[in-house]
């Protein structure tokens, strides 16, 4: 298997404080991965280590076939893009003009500057100066910044998170397209709508420690009771387990036209990052 | 070294120059200056405080435009986040000063040429004074770069500036305390970069060169460190 990230027993303490414990994780080549866990739980410091801006105490750390010591090199530099709470614009500068610097400094053709204006829908406001833009337009112009050479590995932290849900999705069908088109997405969120929908796979963040790890969909199966929820016209909500002998009774509701719906137990990766981790994944 | 991305930083910082209100106003110090001095009758000619009065300028430019140029053009990358993304940009650290101390360079040798047109400027026409200007160039651009590095804010960058550059670049001031020739305060004052540039004058000795060129030495030392400790979070 192709691995863009390899996390091998990753530890980092700050003072007396350990954020993170003895973390394990492969990204796969293509996937989009997420990185699930409440505020404090080690998400900007897990992603500060995969892209240099921090060093691991233990452990070791593979990006893009690269170990810890070369993600200074700016060949590890020119293949990945982030966009975090540190991710900033210059405000007395137009967009086209802050697109511009980026386009040059990471050696990318000038016509790539319209080509991702249009990909996050902001052409209308190529000559607006930063400071003018609101809040999701400027997120919108830093992951333009985040994406205008065309990295292969892309680092989202909690990119949506001080969005209105317009802006989010605009956001997610920008990563979707980026996805297909074979980018590596590693993507930290507390919103599990945004795991759900996005995510190839999720790995649950718990102070520090890195608790399951799983498609969306399998953690949703391991994690349901497997029973049927039914809802009858005459508003009684059923709960039958899924076992051979309640067959009958599901039959005779069938039977009698009485079911106005039925759903198996699926429970929301928020329900199941609760019950792993005894924790709310928003408080 | 990157051309393409020191140029590419040069026009970002020199956009965000003709922008700023604050460091458009730092030039207009040193010119009002060279004007009140030529007001009060001093230069033009084979005045006896004339190479006294251009270091005054020297120093007051290089202080007040250049230093500050740097202090807060770092402080505000620093400040605004905006230094992180070019440091996890290609570019090299030497790349971004690169960069930036040519629009430095660029306004600091505007300011002085304007500055000592007005009060003179015949005393530096030769290879040791032009070195000297050099020297202090690099000194105060590096210890500017070292300052807008190591403080938190621009509020901090300016108030830890403010100090820095009265020592450094209004040292020739000390003459007007009245101090007594064998004060302690002058002795210190006098192996002080402006001072060791006005010493020039005075002799044929390469030897204040020399002494200027371990101030720049230190004030890269104390760049350097500060550089280390802005790459990463730990
Ligand atoms: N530079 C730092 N110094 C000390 N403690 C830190 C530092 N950065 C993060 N921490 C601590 O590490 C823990 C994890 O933080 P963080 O990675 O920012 O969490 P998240 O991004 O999931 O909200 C927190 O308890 C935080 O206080
Ligand atoms: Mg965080």
């Amino acid at each position: 298997m192709d691995n863009t990230i390899e996390v091998k027993g990753m530890r980092k303490v700050f003072g007396r404080k350990t954020a993170i414990e003895q973390v394990t994780f492969n990204v796969e080549k293509g996937e989009i991965f997420g990185l699930l866990g409440p505020s404090g739980s080690g998400k900007t410091t897990t992603i500060k280590i995969l892209t240099g801006e921090s060093t691991q105490t233990d452990g070791d750390v593979n990006v893009l076939g690269m170990d810890s010591t070369r993600f200074g090199s700016s060949d590890f530099k020119s293949k990945i893009g982030i966009l975090s709470d540190n991710s900033a614009l210059y405000e007395r500068l137009t967009v086209h003009d802050n697109l511009k610097l980026f386009c040059k400094l990471y050696n990318a053709p000038l016509k790539e500057v319209d080509v991702i204006l249009k990909e996050v829908n902001m052409e209308d406001e190529r000559t607006t100066t930063i400071s003018k833009l609101s809040k999701g337009m400027k997120q919108r112009v830093l992951l333009a910044k985040a994406l205008i050479h065309k990295p292969k590995l892309v680092f989202l932290d909690e990119p949506t998170s001080a969005l209105d849900p317009g802006n989010a999705a605009q956001i997610h069908r920008g990563l979707q397209k980026l996805n297909e088109a074979g980018t590596t997405i590693f993507i930290t969120t507390h919103n599990m709508e945004e795991a759900t929908e996005l995510c190839d796979r999720v790995a649950f963040l718990n102070n520090g420690r890195l608790q399951e790890l799983d498609s969306p969909g399998a953690l949703r199966y391991k994690y349901s009771t497997h029973a049927f929820h039914v809802e009858t016209f005459s508003g009684k909500r059923l709960v039958i387990d899924n076992e051979p002998e309640n067959a009958g009774q599901i039959k005779e509701l069938i039977e009698n036209g009485e079911i106005k719906a039925i759903n198996t137990d699926n429970p929301t990766l928020g329900q199941i990052f609760l019950k792993v981790t005894g924790k709310e994944l928003v408080s | 070294m990157n051309v393409q991305r020191i140029s590419a930083i040069f026009e970002k910082d020199m956009k965000d120059f003709m922008r700023n209100i604050t460091m458009l106003m730092m030039p207009s110090i040193s010119i009002i200056l060279a004007l009140v001095y030529n007001g009060m009758g001093i230069g033009g000619g084979e005045d006896e405080y004339l190479i006294f009065t251009i270091y005054v300028i020297v120093g007051v430019t290089f202080s007040a435009v250049t230093s500050v140029c740097m202090v807060t053009m770092m402080a505000e990358e620093k400040e605004k986040k905006t230094l992180r993304g070019l440091m996890l940009s290609p570019a090299s650290f030497v790349d971004i000063i690169t960069g930036k101390s040519l629009v430095t360079g660029l306004i600091t040798f505007i300011t002085l040429v304007i500055s000592l047109l007005i009060i003179g400027f015949e005393p530096l026409l030769n290879v040791r004074a032009m070195l000297g200007l050099i020297l202090m160039f690099l000194f105060f651009l590096m210890l500017g770069i070292g300052i807008g590095l190591f403080a938190k804010s621009v509020a901090a960058a300016s108030a830890y500036s403010m100090p820095v550059m009265f020592l450094f670049g209004f040292t020739p001031m000390i003459e007007l305390f009245g101090l007594g020739e064998d004060s302690i305060a002058i002795h210190i004052a006098g192996v002080f970069p402006i001072m060791q540039a006005v010493e020039l004058h005075d002799t044929n000795s390469w030897l204040p060169l020399g002494i200027i060129a371990i101030w720049v030495i230190a004030a890269a030392l104390f760049t350097y460190i500060c550089f280390k400790k802005t790459r990463t979070d730990d």
